[in-house]
């Protein structure tokens, strides 16, 4: 919108003349002058002056439209994520025109859930789908395709029986690999594009903090104001786009530890162990999303994933314009994400705490038992090599 | 009368001819008819008459903008013409009763008025109640206006407006008592309130500096609007500029063309800021973002921010009110107080104590629980 030029804003063309003389060639050049200024640039008087600003603004405002136009489309304003508690809880689904942020420790389950969210993007409408591509941008390498199939298969096992079908799907998700921050500041820019050819109605940015983080070093100046920066405007680029082509846009963000002066106060801490334990209780400090406050306020909704034991973790919808802070639990299974032990309603409240601050549960242990049919014998040490008498290590299960 | 040339709103060509010309001040052109101006300083016809008309319309105001004694020139206001006039354009209330009293009523119309606030703390709830809000009829203690929401964040949905517009509108119902409000009910619906509500989405600073040269002229064709929510002004200012003393320039007009929109059309103005983190003597705060020089933008500030779980609404600067810190919730209804306040047929208090009380006197304000019929 601000590229626009003047020449096409419906300006008289000797004052346009006049103004590319001092470099004022777009409607952003013009509209960032006072009145004064474009008296001086353009040689009109005072009321010529707002006259033109306002002309000029009359070519670059966006439209008007009354909530009602949008409560008419309501049933198109989210995309449901078949999840059903969550789902409730969100009015719908994750909202359409908006990102949403799922933030969380290293392998709880973020990655599974935005492949399980693809699967259902190109699914056909009648199946809860939005029968679209999906654009997929990966700067962790977590995408695995095969992954991906054994979700739709599971999932869905009647619907992918036709071999077809999970070609199809397959074939629908787009997948960018992009390792450093300019790359996908460069991708993010060029998604517009991306989104029409690949008729995408879904897009994916995991993670959006991995190149940002080891990129910039916060310690130093003004990087700090610099990676804001930055962030900032793929935020806004990916909002517009989302707004544009009435898509979700969903990113994943990671963890960060955040010490001593920050930590809330203990009887908040305690309230909140009823419901979710804090991590680093101690005082010492806790663990919260990465890339600070000013992101937070970036993303519209932000839902953090965290881990309960071993097996259970939980989802918590921290930021939301439409639901109330709640918990719920789940496990990541071979059909992607699964909710389970939510029979409890008393996970819901109207507290919360700041989404920028929300301490978050990491994994404290792991089961270092051996899964899968083995016996419970004592291995014979293997004198040759042929003899695999041993146990399997590798996880069968999962 | 002794206004110089160059002082005028004039073209830079026009006022350099006039001073070629000898002309100094507006004395040196009293009297003068187009055509001789025309020729004694060498411009167009239609300049030379543009001169001479805004001339002759500045003498009628030009007195009162120099001089300061507004009371007895025409153009100026005494303070009892003032509170007669803002007793007359009433607050929009908020639904929580302790944040109505802390700020004398609601967020007053006429005014402009901040709300800063770490993100999830309830800005855009705020935002989406007063627009509801705004639009209850005049017998129930509302405004009966409309709203203009522009939207740069993506934050509004309108589910969520529909859901405290549901809940605004049982409210009333379960709160009616006589004829007229039964009839102000029948129109007071959920579609109605969403056909109330105008939105607009900007995307970036030139979309939203854009629409705002264009709002005057949409408040004077559409005078039922008496809000205008910006939510948030920060977002498109925050990451688009390596200049910051552009963006303080604009952002500076911006305030000022807020402040001009809500005397001259009587509507109240809500902004919605972030927060930025500032780093000092190796603590870190929140802080409102945008700068110091913005933090003289608005009339009244509002802050919105965590106690642990607890959320708070702090008065930061009030020219009217005292600074207050209360407690509020949102639920599924919307911004609420933090427990239903007890019955009651008392007013109010507030510091601000003829405004109120004349208020309840004319209309009725809405109670948080139905009146029991007796």
């Amino acid at each position: 919108m601000h590229n626009k030029k003047l020449t096409r804003a419906g300006i008289d063309s000797l004052i346009c003349e006049r103004l590319k003389h001092h470099h004022v060639e777009t409607c952003e050049d013009l509209l960032s002058l006072t009145p004064l200024e474009v008296m001086r640039l353009a040689g009109q008087s005072h009321c010529h002056s707002l006259q033109l600003l306002r002309t000029v603004s009359v070519a670059c405002a966006p439209k008007i439209i009354t909530a009602q136009q949008l409560w008419l489309q309501r049933k198109d304003l989210c995309f449901s994520t078949s999840l059903q508690e969550l789902d409730r809880l969100l009015h719908g689904g994750l909202p359409r025109a908006t990102i949403t942020e799922v933030a969380g420790p290293s392998g709880c389950g973020k990655s599974q859930l935005c492949m399980m969210l693809s699967v259902l993007a190109t699914l056909p409408r009648s199946m809860g789908g939005l029968d679209s591509g999906v654009i997929y941008i990966d700067t962790e390498s977590a995408f695995s395709a095969e992954r991906l199939l054994e979700i739709a298969q599971s999932r869905f096992p009647d619907y992918f029986s036709v071999p077809e079908r999970l070609l199809e799907t397959a074939g629908r998700v787009h997948l960018f690999k992009e390792l450093t921050c300019q790359e996908v500041l460069t991708r993010v820019d060029q998604l517009e594009e991306d989104i029409i050819s690949c008729r995408a109605g879904l897009v994916i940015l995991d993670s959006v903090a991995s190149v940002v983080r080891k990129e910039f070093d916060t310690s130093l100046s003004g990087n700090l104001t610099h990676r804001s920066n930055l962030l900032g405007r793929q935020a806004a680029t990916l909002k517009y786009l989302a707004q544009e082509f009435r898509i979700p846009v969903v990113v994943t963000n990671q963890i960060t530890t955040q010490l001593g002066e920050r930590v809330p106060s203990s009887s908040s801490l305690s309230r909140r162990r009823s419901s979710v334990e804090g991590a680093g209780g101690e005082g010492s400090g806790y663990v919260t999303a990465a890339l600070g406050n000013t992101w937070s306020h970036n993303v519209n909704t932000r839902l953090i994933v965290q881990y309960v034991d071993s097996r259970l973790r939980q989802i918590v919808i921290a930021k939301s314009p439409v639901a109330p802070f709640a918990v719920l639990n789940y496990t990541v299974q071979r059909e992607g994400i699964r909710l389970e032990g939510n029979a409890s309603q008393e996970m819901m409240s109207a507290q919360g705490t700041d989404p920028g601050l929300q301490p978050i549960r990491v994994r404290t242990g792991f089961d270092y038992r051996l899964t899968g049919a083995v016996a419970m014998t004592p291995m014979t040490p293997a004198t040759t090599t042929t003899t695999t008498a041993g146990g399997r290590y590798d996880n069968t299960g999962v | 009368m002794h206004r110089t040339i160059a002082s005028l709103p004039f073209a830079p060509s026009v006022k350099m001819k006039l001073t070629r010309a000898g002309f100094d001040t507006c004395a040196d052109l009293k009297d003068l008819r187009p055509l001789q101006l025309c020729k004694e300083a060498g411009v167009s016809q239609e300049e030379a008459l543009e001169v001479l008309q805004t001339l002759r319309s500045d003498d009628g105001v030009g007195v009162v903008s120099h001089v300061g004694v507004a009371s007895v020139v025409r153009g100026g206001l005494t303070a009892l013409q003032l509170l007669q006039k803002e007793h007359a354009l009433g607050d929009i209330i908020t639904f929580c009763s302790a944040l109505d009293s802390a700020l004398g009523g609601g967020v007053p119309v006429g005014k402009t008025t901040e709300v800063c606030g770490a993100p999830g703390v309830g800005k855009t709830q705020l935002c989406l109640q007063l627009a509801v809000d705004v639009q209850i009829p005049v017998c129930f203690g509302g405004r009966g206006g409309q709203v203009l929401y522009i939207d740069t964040e993506g934050s509004f949905l309108v589910q969520r407006a529909a859901d405290m517009a549901q809940a605004a509108v049982e409210h009333c119902r379960l709160v009616t008592q006589d004829d007229e409000q039964k009839a102000a009910l029948k129109d007071f619906t959920v579609e109605n309130i969403l056909s109330r509500l105008s939105l607009v989405r900007c995307h970036d600073y030139v979309e939203l500096l854009a629409h705002c040269y264009l709002l005057p002229d949409l408040l004077t064709k559409h005078s039922e609007v008496q809000l205008v929510v910006i939510d948030s002004i920060a977002f498109p200012f925050r990451h688009d500029f390596d200049d910051f003393s552009q963006r303080t320039r604009l952002l500076n007009g911006l305030a000022q063309q807020f402040i001009q929109l809500a005397t001259e059309h009587n509507v109240a103005v809500v902004l919605t800021n972030q927060m930025t983190t500032k780093v000092w003597n190796g603590q870190s705060k929140l802080i409102p973002a945008l700068g110091e020089s913005w933090g003289h933008a608005a009339t009244q500030r509002l802050i919105l921010h965590w106690e642990g779980t607890q959320r708070l609404a702090s008065i930061y600067k009030s020219p009217s009110q005292m600074e207050a810190t209360v407690p509020y919730r949102i639920t599924e209804d919307g911004f609420r107080d933090m427990a239903p306040p007890p019955f009651s047929t008392a007013l109010p208090t507030s510091s601000g104590p003829t405004r109120s009380d004349s208020q309840s006197q004319q209309s009725k304000r809405p109670r948080m629980e139905p009146r029991p019929s007796s």
